[in-house]
């Protein structure tokens, strides 16, 4: 009972102070922390930088702003790509801000604060012969397994390959994205696909070494991800995210991991159409 | 009938008696105590966030079906290469010839001393230091068409297992008594014949409680393979995860999967030990 009382008495201070400036949760505000879960992996969004073994990246960079606005650290935390869900669902973070698609189908556990747009992108060894996105169907084209890249793989196959009487697009798997490059190095694919905002740093590492094939080939958003129940941090985030917008530090974080390109014009919830 | 014997005067007698039970309070009482937590654990699960339909209709799901059978095939081909290779470097060893007891024991040293995962990487990646692999002159190929996932894993978990195998192969050749090798040597017989008829098949007896802990070892161990996209039980479980979400369900449903498949196998290496066992029947019951 005293448990129930307390929440609805965080409930009310809420609606309360819902008409000023949102707050953060008194939780998060008595830490005076942030915990933050991100998959290192996925350079330039976020990875261990190779010299420093610094955690940086566009994510990272966005994140300590976020951060430094709301007066709060962050304590940082890793897991592999599928286990961000989970470890927003049991608490271990308190929003996921790592590279993540918002997907129609991710929409059942969680919310998406939309903050970058992207797209699944096809690329192969700059040697490769092809040259349209429609020389790859009947290939190998291999991606990270844990994504929801295989599913749009497919889809695209289905619209693309089959009705120009072609083969479909054989999907090989990988286990993160320089796993799938190294697939692709050494031949086991002939073509690979990865988020467009990862391909210019992956091309600034090994210049000339790939080849990117046509524009993304599904519209899509990168988005911060919070729990379902959690409208009260979501809200405080779009508004600082709003604020980084309007002032032009978001677009410089952006400027700064060359994906200036990939802005968008404010926050959206739940935005993206699949 | 027989009559007691007369006791001394003075002494009750005390064989009519009831015998009373000691009460046990301690042994009742922590008896109570774990079936309580064991059922409050019970409980917690079949309240907790799972959803345990997801659990029934994965189990038999036709994906993770044919992982079971993967990992049966590679836990079955990848503990014969490991025994094959393990008989090998034990007979090796044990050899007195300097060069072949040094690359043994240097084999040992390379894929014990080494993370069975990193080996599994290495494998899958060798592409990248060879990219065509063959025998010059006669035969060529793409390294990547020879080394599939399939490939990969069997030579990862073969060869690791064959270093451990060794030492168990070797543990079993030397519990042979001494004098069995001396007398095969007196009627004429050679190292290898020896060790064929005579030293092996008494050093079987040793090593099936062994190796039957290595190979429930190794039906588990596959799972690793799931990182070079060997479909695998745990593969293709964490696929089916990656796309509805439901992690604890499919584990679940992986984790009964590999329990079913040890508890077959206790009992069949009961039988194996018997088998071998044959000559000294009454020490092994």
């Amino acid at each position: 009972m005293t448990r129930l009382s307390y929440f609805l008495g965080i409930a009310a201070l809420a609606a309360a102070t819902s008409a000023q400036a949102a707050e953060l949760p008194a939780e998060i505000k008595q830490a005076g922390a942030l915990k933050l879960t991100v998959n290192s992996t996925y350079a330039p969004m976020e990875y261990r930088d190779p010299a420093t073994n610094e955690l940086v990246g566009l994510d990272v960079d966005l994140a300590n702003e976020l951060a430094k606005r709301l007066g709060v650290k962050i304590v940082w935390s890793e897991t592999p790509f599928a286990e961000l869900i989970p470890s927003l669902q049991t608490k271990r973070a308190d929003f996921i801000i790592s590279g993540i698609s918002d997907r129609a189908s991710r929409r059942e556990t969680a919310d998406f604060v939309d903050y970058l747009g992207t797209g699944p992108q096809f690329f192969v060894m700059a040697e490769n012969e092809a040259k349209a996105a429609t020389d790859l169907c009947g290939k190998k084209v291999g991606t990270t397994r844990s994504t929801s890249f295989p599913v749009e793989i497919e889809k695209w196959s289905k619209q693309n390959c089959e009705p120009a009487g072609k083969p479909a697009i054989q999907y090989v798997p990988g286990e993160n994205s320089i796993d799938v490059r190294n697939q692709l190095k050494q031949g086991r694919i002939d073509a690979a696909v990865q988020g467009s905002e990862t391909l210019p740093y992956a091309q600034t590492q090994e210049p000339g070494k790939y080849r990117v094939i046509g524009e993304p080939f599904a519209k899509g958003y990168q988005g911060i991800m919070f729990r379902k129940d959690d409208a009260a941090l979501r809200e405080v985030v779009t508004e600082k995210l709003t604020a980084m917008i309007a002032d032009g530090s978001y677009k410089a974080v952006l400027d700064k991991w060359g994906l200036g390109g990939n802005a968008v014009a404010q926050p959206m919830l739940n935005a993206a159409s699949q | 009938m027989k009559t007691a014997p007369a006791l001394a005067e003075g002494f009750p007698d005390l064989s009519g008696m009831r015998i009373a039970r000691e009460p046990h309070w301690f042994r009742w009482l922590s008896a109570a105590l774990i079936v309580l937590v064991l059922a409050l654990i019970v409980r917690a699960f079949a309240a907790g966030q799972i959803e345990w339909s997801y659990v029934s209709r994965f189990l038999t799901a036709k994906v993770i079906l044919e992982g079971i059978v993967n990992t049966m095939v590679m836990a079955v081909l990848a503990m014969a290469l490991g025994i094959f290779l393990g008989v090998v470097i034990a007979i090796m060893r044990l050899s007195p010839n300097p060069v072949l007891k040094t690359v043994a024991a240097g084999y040992t040293w390379l894929f014990r001393g080494t993370p069975l995962i990193l080996q599994l990487l290495l494998w899958f990646n060798l592409a990248l230091v060879f990219p065509t692999i063959g025998i010059p002159g006669l035969w060529s190929a793409r390294a990547v068409d020879v080394m599939t996932p399939f490939l990969a894993a069997l030579l990862g978990l073969g060869i690791n297992q064959g270093a451990y195998t060794s030492e168990v192969m070797r543990a079993g050749m030397l519990s042979v008594d001494i004098g069995q090798y001396e007398a095969a040597q007196a009627i004429g017989m050679g190292r290898l014949r020896a060790l064929r008829r005579i030293v092996l098949p008494q050093a079987m007896r040793v090593v099936i409680p062994p190796l039957g802990n290595e190979f429930i070892g190794m039906v588990k161990a596959t799972s690793l393979a799931s990182v070079i996209q060997y479909p695998e039980l745990l593969h293709n479980a964490e696929n089916i995860y990656y796309a509805n979400s439901r992690v604890i369900e499919l584990l679940i449903v992986a984790g009964l999967w590999y329990l079913l498949v040890v508890s077959v196998l206790t009992p069949l290496q009961m039988l194996l030990e018997r088998r071998f066992a044959r000559g000294t029947l009454r020490l092994a019951r």
